[in-house]
């Protein structure tokens, strides 16, 4: 297995975030990370990559705890991809993908550098675009800069924190496309905290459902995405069914246009139908 | 634009545009270099005794070869040797150090707009050096106890604005309102001390509260400068990590395995260092730190890597031109150069605020 996280807890202080994870993701595999807002997705990416020490559990990549390596050393195995933010100085796209080669070169970035960042600005599609400041992109050129920055890092595991919810629908597709595409010809593992479960059921080889810091589900898309799970994890009544062969899961919604959430779930058999019919529907107004 | 994910070229060589880029940045490196000499040379003959480009020359190559001057030569060389270099030479390395300084705070900060001045730092070390001669009672203390004394206040001083403004995960814009407030609290004590100073301690703290390189010894320029030539090399060490931090943020310099927090608290205190040794000998020279910074981005791009040594010359620059513009403006008056810069630095400031949309955020 290429990336596997072992019994991984986190707490911030006193407060658990992550308690008892584990997975594994695959050469070539790429898994979503899907939970409700507070539910650890972003500090479980975080602890993997590195940019939080777990207290306690083992993460490793190719068979190597990464606990055992330095930080610039992990850094050459797992990459990280952030949301695009602003930066508070001007550079130019190749400056930026150059920031991925950090771990690799002392002082100065050498010749292999130099060629390793064309070569990701080439992949990403970001030739023209390569003398541009990053301050002039659009939010799907700056993520893709991002990712071709992650690309640059040369990792065997990457790693990327909802990098999508900022982006329009095609510039989210776009971005998950070419995740998918460099996962399955480097066999690279990646993981991805997203939030679009109809993305993540498309685009993704397996999806992991967090809930209150612990894993609830964890498979492929049509195994993970189930409906008793997602009314549970997300506390609103969902339809989930087939369509051109990928799982889509769709918000149920009453002939006045309101979905049970909350409290009001109570009323749903564990094979989602209503358990009481003849009741009124909850005044929408 | 597509996504289309080309497969690639195998061995994809470096493109002539990152070289050249490479090249670029190298030829402005090194005009920089040949225009500061010139401006060196050209500031020395600058004042009141006539003093030609050759003169310095032949006086530089004197001091350094030996040989005999003759005695019509003998009051220019006086001059040049003993006022007018070691003047040039503070005012360069002085403007040099607040850039440098400035550099390093505005790129782990993530902020442009934040210097040394601009968080209160300098007017705590002036406060720290004035607050030693008044204790000493005698403006003839060695150079070392004003150094300390403005160290240790501009130390204590960041830790705390910078303490502060970490635990409360504070916005720029309040930071730099916590600055404001430690300059007024500083200016205050500092004003305070020359009340109960003597006629020799009062002289010495009302140098610091107008920056000046008037009085200048070799014994200044060799402290200021051998402090900046060694802390340019060491910066630049750190300055892929530097670049880190500035352009990605934390998590993701952490992420490409950068050691964040113990390399901020280091070089922030080296930043700190570096003011406060200019402030106890030339006192409080704002904005340097702010504009040297920002000219140096604009001639060179905002890679650390060039970013650093452009920022020492062109803070250099900037404090060498405005000496030359006091001494010259109303002479033989001599208007400290403290005055000068902040009439250039004062509105650059303004006009960084109202430009950069995201700054205060």
């Amino acid at each position: 297995m290429s990336l596997s996280v072992d019994r991984l807890s986190f707490s911030y202080g006193k407060r658990r975030i992550l308690e008892d994870i584990s997975f594994e993701v695959a050469p070539g595999a790429f898994c979503a990370l899907l939970g409700p807002n507070g539910s650890g997705k972003s500090t479980l990416v975080k602890a993997i990559a590195g940019v939080h020490r777990a207290k306690a559990g083992r993460v490793a990549v190719e068979g190597r705890d990464t606990s055992s390596l330095g930080r610039r050393e992990l850094a050459t195995v797992v990459g990280y991809v952030p949301q695009a933010g602003d930066a508070p100085f001007d550079l130019t796209v190749r400056e930026a993908v150059m920031l991925g080669r950090t771990p690799h070169f002392g002082i100065a970035p050498r010749q292999e550098d130099r060629a390793t960042v064309e070569d990701a600005i080439v992949r990403m599609g970001l030739t023209d675009l390569a003398e541009r400041s990053m301050s002039e992109l659009s939010g799907g050129q700056a993520q893709r800069a991002l990712i071709a920055r992650a690309l640059a890092q040369e990792t065997r595991v990457l790693l990327l924190d909802e990098p999508t919810s900022a982006l329009d629908l095609r510039y989210q597709i776009e971005t998950l496309q070419l995740v998918r595409q460099i996962t399955r010809e480097e066999g690279i593992s990646a993981l991805i905290a997203i939030h679009d479960l109809n993305h993540a059921a498309r685009y993704c080889d397996q999806v992991i459902v967090l809930h209150d810091g612990r894993i609830t589900a964890d498979g492929s898309p049509a195994d993970a995405l189930q409906a008793p799970t997602l009314r549970t994890v997300y506390e609103v009544d969902v339809e989930v069914g087939l369509s051109d062969g990928t799982v889509e899961v769709r918000p149920r919604v009453d002939e006045h246009g309101v979905t049970r959430t909350g409290s009001r779930l109570d009323e749903i058999d564990a094979d989602g139908s209503v358990r009481d019919s003849t009741r009124e529907p909850v005044d929408a107004r | 634009m597509t996504a289309t994910l080309e497969k690639s070229p195998a061995p994809a060589p470096a493109s002539a545009p990152a070289r050249s880029h490479e090249l670029r940045k190298r030829l402005v490196l090194a005009v920089g270099l040949v225009v500061s000499v010139l401006a060196l040379i050209t500031s020395v003959t600058i004042g009141t005794a006539g003093v030609g480009f050759g003169d310095v020359l032949r006086s530089i190559q004197v001091s350094i070869l030996g040989g005999t001057i003759s005695a019509d030569f003998a009051s220019s060389y006086a001059v040049i040797t003993q006022l007018r270099l070691p003047r040039v030479l503070l005012a360069f390395t002085a403007g040099a150090a607040l850039s440098v300084s400035g550099v390093l705070m505005q790129g782990l900060l993530r902020n442009p707009l934040v210097s040394p001045f601009t968080l209160g730092v300098s007017p705590a070390a002036a406060f720290g050096a004035a607050l030693v001669i008044t204790l000493a009672g005698t403006n003839q203390l060695p150079a070392w106890a004003t150094i300390a004394g403005a160290m240790v206040m501009s130390l204590m001083v960041s830790a705390l604005v910078l303490g502060i403004a970490t635990a409360r995960r504070m916005a720029i814009a309040t930071l730099l309102l916590l600055g404001i407030a430690m300059t007024q609290i500083f200016e205050a004590l500092t004003s305070a001390l020359q009340f109960t100073a003597n006629e020799n301690t009062l002289q010495a703290i009302i140098r610091w509260t107008f920056g000046s390189v008037n009085d200048a010894s070799w014994q200044d320029v060799l402290i200021v400068g051998a402090v900046t030539v060694l802390a340019l090399p060491l910066t630049m060490w750190f300055s892929k990590d530097l670049n880190a931090i500035a352009f990605a943020g934390d998590d993701a310099a952490r992420s490409f395995g950068v050691n964040v927090g113990p390399l901020r608290v280091g070089l922030i205190a080296l930043s700190v260092t570096l003011a406060a040794i200019v402030v106890s000998f030339c006192g409080i020279i704002g904005f340097v730190g702010l504009v040297g910074p920002h000219i140096a981005r604009l001639a060179i791009g905002a890679d650390h890597r060039h970013l650093l040594p452009f920022a020492a010359l062109s803070g250099g620059l900037l404090l060498l031109v405005a000496d030359a513009v006091g001494r010259t403006v109303i002479a033989p008056a001599v208007v400290p150069v403290g005055i000068v810069v902040a009439f250039i630095g004062g509105p650059v400031f303004i006009y960084l605020i109202l430009t950069r949309r995201n700054t205060l955020k």
